[in-house]
């Protein structure tokens, strides 16, 4: 096993990765036992507060991580930022997966309980589809460029113009269409309709899935590191 | 052989310009800022201007992008009203149509800007030339034309086969603008990223359409509010500001983005 490795700190890595494992273990035991108060139709299914938000911090970071390295790439050229770029938006893109999924079938039995409704153009819900979309047509372009310098440049040239449209879909959208998420259109703030007991779990919930990606995330720029090493092709 | 021979003259001009500004700053003596700066933005519309007529020559030519973009919109238009039959559409859809056939149409017509300098073999004579912002601005001005000048026909083809009723000509018009230009600004970069992949015709739709959300929301809305039973110019306010923001930044983003995109 190699002691070293040129580009992560693998000490610090071995650290995080453990706290994040004894972290989220405790997460998911408080999130599942503790006792929550029970509102009508919510019931049980507000436990999904402490996966589904978190799911979204997480994925906001990765983006902004993403774009953080492709600045880089464009700046100096340098093929580990390449590299990173492109782990934080898979890794980014399976979290708001999950997100999307989550809130999709939650909403189905909380929101629009007896509508038969999965997809109702929430503005956040829309947010995430799209951000999604964005990155698959991220990994496309990627695919079809041959050359990886230039594969590195024209890739981080997209995920920047792509990320100057985030603005739009955080800020603009939400005041142009309804929603039901706390917070928005005048429903209460998040912090007056949740119990305190919740917000206990919750917190604690974004900093361990936030390390969790974190640590995926490092762990894939090493395979993807050593694969180029080995190959000359960091995509595989 | 005779597409090319546009550019060299457009071009001979434009790179004989520096050696003069030179020449004049240096017998003057006393250099005065104001008039250089001045000179270097004349500079710079001059070459921005060269590449725009350039292409609008090329374009005029052979009217490769003009035509597929027409027979695309009158195609596409076409099957939408032979689908939808008879049958009353509400203002709403009938806008959200409308902008899906541009949308579309866009997609596969601006990109032809970038592919064909690759196909000719002439992007080395512009990147040694003309410097990338002005190709840049050159090329995003012909697209807005285009695009415009296509949209314009994609409403009147649309108004005439669906019966849509427009009563606020003027926000219709100032909202295809501003979605003409917000367009280009998105394309333009793609287009220039999409011309150096491999395989590339399919790609600028996939890159472009989740960019496009948040014009797509704002222009719809802003079209509909100019059709029959529509709120006019109130209420239009926030949708066409927020296209007015979304074409600066993305073009602000392009801009910035564009040299890594165009030089090797």
């Amino acid at each position: 096993m190699p002691a070293s490795h040129p580009h992560i700190n693998l000490s610090r890595y071995r650290v995080v990765r453990s706290i994040v494992f004894v972290w989220l273990t405790v997460i998911l035991f408080a999130g599942f036992l503790l006792n929550i108060p029970r509102i009508s139709i919510l019931e049980h299914t507000a436990r999904n507060l402490y996966f589904h938000v978190p799911m979204w911090f997480t994925m906001m970071g990765a983006v902004g991580v993403s774009a953080w390295h492709s600045v880089s790439v464009l700046r100096t050229g340098s093929r580990i930022a390449d590299i990173r770029a492109l782990q934080a938006a898979r890794v980014g893109a399976w979290f708001g997966a999950l997100g999307l999924l989550t809130g999709i079938i939650w909403s189905r039995y909380t929101w629009y309980v007896g509508t038969d409704v999965w997809w109702n153009f929430d503005p956040r819900q829309t947010m995430a589809a799209l951000q999604l979309l964005i990155y698959g047509a991220y990994f496309v372009l990627r695919s079809a460029l041959e050359e990886p310098e230039k594969r590195a440049r024209l890739s981080a040239a997209f995920n920047l113009l792509a990320f100057s449209t985030v603005p739009f879909l955080l800020y603009v959208l939400p005041r142009q269409m309804a929603s039901l998420h706390p917070g928005a259109d005048g429903n209460p703030a998040f912090s007056q309709i949740t119990a305190p007991v919740m917000r206990l779990v919750f917190y604690p919930a974004i900093a361990g899935f936030i390390g969790l990606f974190w640590v995926l995330y490092t762990q894939r720029v090493r395979i993807s590191w050593i694969k180029y090493r080995a190959t000359g092709n960091a995509e595989l | 052989m005779e597409a090319e021979s546009a550019e060299p003259e457009a071009i001979r001009a434009e790179s004989a310009k520096p050696e003069a500004i030179k020449y004049e700053s240096a017998e003057s003596g006393s250099v005065r800022a104001g008039s250089l700066e001045i000179d270097a933005l004349r500079q710079w519309f001059r070459g921005v201007w060269a590449i725009f007529l350039k292409d609008l020559h090329l374009e005029l030519r052979n009217r490769y992008a003009l035509n597929v973009l027409l027979m695309f919109v009158l195609s596409s238009v076409l099957v939408v009203t032979f689908a939808i039959g008879t049958d009353p559409v509400s203002t709403r859809t009938q806008a959200a149509l409308l902008w899906i056939v541009i949308t579309f149409s866009a997609s596969l017509g601006l990109g032809r800007s970038f592919i064909a300098e690759e196909e000719r073999g002439t992007v080395l004579l512009l990147q040694l030339n003309v410097p990338g912002g002005q190709v840049f601005a050159g090329k995003l001005v012909f697209n807005m034309v285009l695009i415009f000048f296509v949209n314009l026909v994609a409403l009147l083809v649309f108004t005439f086969l669906l019966n849509t009723r427009i009563t606020d000509a003027g926000l219709i018009i100032t909202t295809l603008f501003l979605g003409s230009v917000g367009l280009a600004g998105a394309t333009t970069l793609l287009s220039a990223i999409v011309a150096r992949a491999t395989g590339s015709s399919a790609l600028l739709p996939v890159l472009l359409l989740p960019l496009l959300y948040p014009l797509l929301l704002s222009v719809v809305r802003a079209t509909q509010n100019g059709f029959t039973g529509g709120t006019g110019w109130e209420g239009s306010g926030d949708h066409l500001i927020n296209l007015v923001a979304f074409a600066g930044v993305v073009i602000t983003a392009s801009v910035l983005l564009f040299e890594h995109v165009w030089n090797d």
